[in-house]
């Protein structure tokens, strides 16, 4: 009995003894052997320049290893790790997708931050982080979440958004692109005398963009500010209800197929309508081109881009910019490393890997002058007078059985489909904004 | 009794890997699920606030849950009842009956349930388009193009679409079923009975059914759980929930609650109730199909 006692002791002992030995990961001082965890979604860029920007900064950091997770469904191959208490040292992974990985972040208090990176130097080079950077890509609720003046995520690739549309049709046709929503409405009527919708969307979620800079159109910068924050009684004012309007008639002029086909697995079959003619435009980012790359067209096709019609002559006109974020979760081991990392992408080094191997433009001074064909109509549309709009709704704290999307985006098929009526789908987003705004992170 | 205590430590030591394995595999994580049912969280991260009951009560508040609920039990009773009505049918026809091609038949309707469900949404995506789809063009010989049907586009009709697919893909596999246990009624009874004078549709419920009666009972069960799995499925791989919410399921909404609005606690309260609810329907099913058994 007593030899019993004796030998379970040992062992609970020696089980307390392994569990102290495991080796914690702990940051290690300057010129050892480091490495630094990174995760990144592969988009449409590719992961080739992923690959090559981690070697070039192995390279200028002796004894740094990267090791580099990059991968279409990222999340998927990070999570058992994190539900274990591993994380990766940096992230690069957009808000808006459907994994929700930063709002999770965000919304539990968990994400680094990031203000410092802005101050420091870009590795290098003499200039700041925060010096390269093109205004306003830092200080918009996407990168400053909780709205206290610091930056917890840093913008990484953009992308305009627009209406895409053929251009060579309206030439032929002899129709100009409209500059204002009347103007829309006018071409709408003639090309549907020739059998041509106005207007079609790939699905519902293509959506936010549209409707974000149509508010910035009807607003102006403050009030959409307070509009994103679902301030009370912003969606009954007639700056609210013009955007509600514009968005109900346009689903009147929506080929009518379009809400079959508005789901993940056929919403091609939408952007495909625009390549054969069937409907005119379509709310779209520029990786549209490149996922459209293999599809059949309409003889002599040639994309157009254009920034959202404006609400009267002479009026603000709008697009949206979509970019990417990369960011550190709390529980990464390598902070200082990773920060300089981050500062390292912004390099002219790193931004010229992006550009050449991915086509992707970093939001740096003086990089959109470097570009050249197609890629260039898109990245000026901002320099022929379109404003820049780049904020998303204010990171709530979870409410449970509300999303953005769902509230304020999916009811479009069914205001197509004439399921629900513009005044249900305003009644609707009025509730759960209120949900939402008694959520809000302060 | 010394040889007995043995023997019992014997059974014991037999038997202990396997309890282990189902307490650790099974018994724990569907305890996690009710415990995480308790909490505010978002399921990425360590932050995790116990709320009691919260996220019931928000739970049947919900009008997207009783959608979701709505739709499952209307998938569960129309893909239960059809598919089981015409498996029998089916079953009855290939193995009582003298018909040419029945191995064929019998290939042909099993070959869906082979098919993963990602290829079968493919194939029914195609079937379903508004413009080319194989569906459409039909009914346009008769209706005219004007105003194509949008199979997966339209509210109020997208989860019968659905239906049609998952029938589709299950009837092959419970007509296999049937087949089997078919086998097994003797060719005594029907030989008695048509010397008696019943017919062939009074054989198959006087004979048939009866007979089969404790397959069709397990069956049923299966129809629910299976119903509620597969629909997450091709709802995923379908529609993902849309037109606007219209064809969400059970688990649709949970999948979407838990790991896209960052509302895990909230996903595991919809699990645990979904958990009890096909419990209880799979019990309610059993008490009430229950005859006394008839042995051949």
């Amino acid at each position: 009995m007593k030899a019993k006692k004796v030998i379970s002791l040992t062992m609970a002992a020696a089980m307390a003894m392994t569990l102290g030995i495991i080796p914690e990961k702990v940051a290690h001082a300057e010129g050892e052997e480091q490495t630094l965890n990174v995760a990144v979604v592969e988009t449409a860029y590719g992961a080739q320049m992923w690959h090559d920007v981690c070697d070039a900064f192995e390279k200028a950091n002796p004894g740094v290893t990267i090791n580099l997770t990059i991968d279409k469904k990222m999340e998927d191959i990070i999570m058992p790790a994190m539900k274990a208490g591993d994380y990766p040292d940096v992230i690069m992974r957009a808000v808006g997708a459907a994994t929700a990985l930063p709002e999770t972040f965000i919304k539990d208090n968990n994400v680094v931050d990031l203000t410092d990176v802005l101050s420091m130097t870009v590795p290098g080079e003499e200039v700041t982080v925060g010096e390269k950077i093109l205004p306003g890509f830092v200080d918009n609720s996407i990168t400053n979440p909780y709205g206290d003046g610091q930056t917890y995520l840093m913008p990484m690739f953009y992308a305009p958004c627009g209406l895409f549309y053929n251009a060579a049709l309206l030439e032929e046709k002899g129709w100009e692109v409209p500059e204002t929503w009347d103007q829309m409405w006018e071409l709408g009527d003639k090309a549907k005398e020739e059998g041509i919708s106005l207007f079609t969307y790939p699905h519902a979620g293509y959506f936010d963009a549209f409707f974000y800079a149509m508010l910035h159109e009807s607003m102006g910068t403050e009030m959409f500010q307070k509009a994103l924050r679902y301030e009370e009684g912003i969606w009954d004012t007639p700056e609210a209800t013009k955007v509600f309007d514009i968005i109900t008639k346009l689903t009147t002029y929506t080929e009518p197929t379009t809400p079959g086909n508005a789901n993940d697995n056929d919403f091609q079959k939408n952007q495909q309508l625009i390549l054969d003619n069937k409907a005119l435009f379509m709310p779209n980012g520029n990786w549209v081109i490149g996922e459209m790359a293999e599809a059949p067209r309409a003889e002599g096709f040639e994309w157009g881009f254009t920034a959202l019609p404006a609400l009267e002559e002479g009026g603000e006109r709008a697009s949206y910019t979509f970019f990417e974020q990369t960011w550190m979760p709390k529980g990464a081991v390598n902070q200082d490393l990773g920060k300089q990392f981050i500062a390292y992408l912004y390099s002219d080094e790193a931004a010229d890997i992006f550009a050449t191997v991915g086509n992707a433009v970093q939001p740096i001074k003086g990089m959109s002058d470097k570009l050249d064909g197609d890629a260039k109509l898109y990245y000026s549309v901002y320099d022929t007078g379109a404003v820049a709009v780049m904020d998303a709704f204010a990171t709530t704290d979870p409410v449970e059985g509300i999303t953005v999307r769902t509230t304020f985006f999916d009811p479009v098929d069914s205001l197509v489909t004439g399921d629900k009526t513009e005044e249900e789908w305003v009644e609707q987003i009025k509730k759960d904004s209120d949900e939402l705004r008694a959520a809000l992170k302060e | 009794m010394k040889q007995r205590k043995g023997r019992g430590r014997f059974i014991f030591l037999c038997l202990a890997p396997a309890a282990i394995l189902f307490i650790i595999f099974m018994i724990i994580p569907t305890i996690d699920v009710f415990r995480m049912s308790l909490f505010k969280w978002g399921g990425y991260t360590a932050d995790k606030t116990f709320v009691g009951l919260q996220n019931f009560v928000k739970l049947f508040k919900s009008d997207k849950f009783y959608q979701a609920f709505q739709n499952s039990v209307l998938l569960i009773v129309l893909v239960t009842i059809i598919t089981f009505s015409l498996s029998l049918v089916f079953a009855a026809i290939l193995s009582r009956e003298k018909i040419k091609g029945q191995g064929f038949f019998r290939v042909i309707f099993y070959i869906p349930n082979i098919l993963s469900v990602v290829v079968i949404s493919a194939i029914f995506s195609a079937i379903y388009d508004p413009t080319q789809g194989l569906l459409n063009s039909i009914l346009n010989l008769f209706r005219g193009g004007e105003n194509p049907i949008l199979w997966l586009g339209d509210r109020k009709i997208v989860i019968y679409s659905i239906i049609i697919a998952m029938v589709w893909q299950a009837i092959g596999y419970y007509m296999v079923m049937y087949m089997a246990s078919m086998a097994n009624v003797p060719e005594s009874l029907y030989e008695s009975a048509s010397l008696e004078g019943a017919g062939r549709i009074k054989q198959f419920f006087s004979i048939t059914l009866p007979l089969i009666w404790t397959n069709i009972r397990t069956t049923l069960t299966f129809f629910i759980i299976s119903t509620i799995n597969m629909s997450f499925l091709f709802v995923r791989a379908m529609t993902n929930g849309g037109p606007d919410n219209a064809s969400s399921v059970f688990l649709s909404y949970m999948y979407q609650e838990a790991y896209t609005n960052s509302s895990y606690g909230y996903g595991m309260a919809i699990g645990a109730v979904v958990f009890i609810f096909s419990f209880a329907l799979a019990g309610v099913l059993n008490a009430v199909t229950k005859r006394d058994e008839i042995e051949f």
